[in-house]
């Protein structure tokens, strides 16, 4: 029957901004950021801290009204979303706050309410493994035990459109496996659309299918996760060489000694540029830490 | 076979769906998987290394249209091994083939002659 139902809601993407610019006393967060999320995809945002994220993250919720540009959340604009498009989603913020009268229990037994899908089964079990102890008060909480608390709620509301600001940051390695795991099967079996942003390189390189770079306001390079580790590298040109360098790259370094390191793309036929084929010239191979590190320094 | 049996790095510059073929490749010619064993499920893999189960899939297509796997109906991929006698000596050479131009990479950027590389190379395979 969902099956069935997002076969016909397909063409619409659950996520969709298109132009957003905003800023923070002068200071450009967002330059015209385009953005569309398919259906069961995995879209995890890599960024610096202070890129933007959570303001980009937040402005395609309709947290905030961006200065320009539009979101939109399965179709409706994301600034006037109705309540059966808002029970489809779930987003859990870097900091959750709401609530802390509650007890992590009575929090999600009250959240719990407005979710039709709602998973009560889970909520005990991760609880009990995350070990959450049900009737402390919210504000007593560590903010990383928050966090959990707050993932617990997202997941369990069995959203279609899952958004995570940096979800790795408060769990320990074993718990951030097990949130890994969750957010990747539900991707592949209930085609869960998610975005988590994050600067943990390596949880993206795991469940991402798609990976897109937010530097200074812009999007970099939105592409698939294989794709970018096989159409990018770095070419190491010797001091001697370095006129040779090709006048098309994502980023370009000139070491101390002269030399020069240069983040290089295959053309339409996968070749490396010419200079690559030098004798003396490197082609390294980079994984994904590396190549967001070249691309923004 | 079970899904520990993979070794996942999903830092490496190599994508993880190469990394599956790579290993199943491997394993069947190394004779560690018999004919008719199965892999385990795409949702086994994915769960046991936290990774996105269309990566798997991806990887058992590959291993498929290579013929190192085959689809049952109803009961997941099972390997096709061929005998060891039936493969010919340069496909199993071209397993081999990654690290040997690593090997000569490394060599030529030591400006080591072909020579006592070799002789070395030679010794270690117990010749």
């Amino acid at each position: 029957m969902n099956a069935m139902l997002r076969e016909t809601e397909s063409a619409i993407a659950p996520l969709a901004v298109s132009g957003l610019v905003h800023c923070y006393e002068g200071s450009n967060a967002l330059n015209g950021i385009d953005l569309a999320l398919e259906p069961g995809s995995v879209l995890g945002l890599i960024g610096r801290n202070g890129a933007g994220k959570s303001t980009l993250i937040r402005a395609m919720l309709g947290l905030l009204e961006p200065l320009a540009g539009e979101a939109r959340l399965f179709g409706e604009p994301a600034l006037q979303l109705s309540d059966a498009a808002k029970a489809r989603i779930a987003y859990v913020p870097q900091q959750p706050e709401a609530l802390a009268w509650l007890t992590a229990q009575q929090m999600l037994d009250f959240v719990g309410r407005f979710y039709p899908r709602w998973d009560k089964a889970f909520v005990t079990n991760t609880l009990e493994r995350w070990q959450i102890k049900p009737n402390k008060l919210l504000a007593k909480l560590s903010p990383g035990e928050r966090q959990r608390v707050d993932l617990i709620r997202a997941l369990a509301s069995q959203p279609e459109l899952l958004v995570l600001d940096e979800p790795a940051a408060a769990l320990d390695p074993v718990a951030r496996r097990e949130l890994l795991r969750e957010v990747a099967l539900r991707a592949g079996e209930s085609g869960t659309t998610v975005l988590f942003s994050t600067h943990i390189v390596s949880d993206l390189e795991r469940v991402a299918s798609e990976v897109a770079f937010l530097h200074q306001g812009k999007l970099l390079m939105r592409c698939s996760v294989d794709e970018t580790k096989e159409r990018y590298a770095r070419l190491w040109l010797p001091a001697r060489m370095s006129a040779a360098a090709p006048t098309q790259s994502l980023s370009r370094r000139r070491h101390d000694d002269g030399s020069l390191s240069l983040v290089v793309e295959r053309d339409a036929r996968g070749a490396w540029p010419e200079a690559a084929s030098l004798a003396g010239a490197r082609v390294d191979a980079l994984g994904l830490e590396d190549l967001f590190v070249e691309v923004a320094e | 076979m079970d899904a520990s049996l993979l070794n996942i790095q999903p830092t490496t510059s190599e994508p993880i769906y190469r990394q599956i073929v790579e290993q199943l490749r491997r394993l069947i010619a190394g004779g560690q998987l018999e004919h008719g064993e199965l892999l385990p499920s795409v949702r086994d893999v994915a769960g046991f290394h936290a990774i996105n189960p269309m990566t798997v899939s991806r990887a058992y297509g590959i291993a498929e249209s290579e013929g190192l796997v085959e689809r049952l109906r109803g009961k997941g991929m099972a390997v096709i091994a061929m005998r060891k006698a039936e493969q010919s000596e340069s496909h199993r050479l071209a397993l081999l083939e990654p690290q040997l131009q690593a090997l000569a990479r490394h060599a030529n950027e030591l400006e080591l002659p072909a020579a006592p590389v070799l002789r070395r190379l030679t010794k270690l395979l117990g010749e």
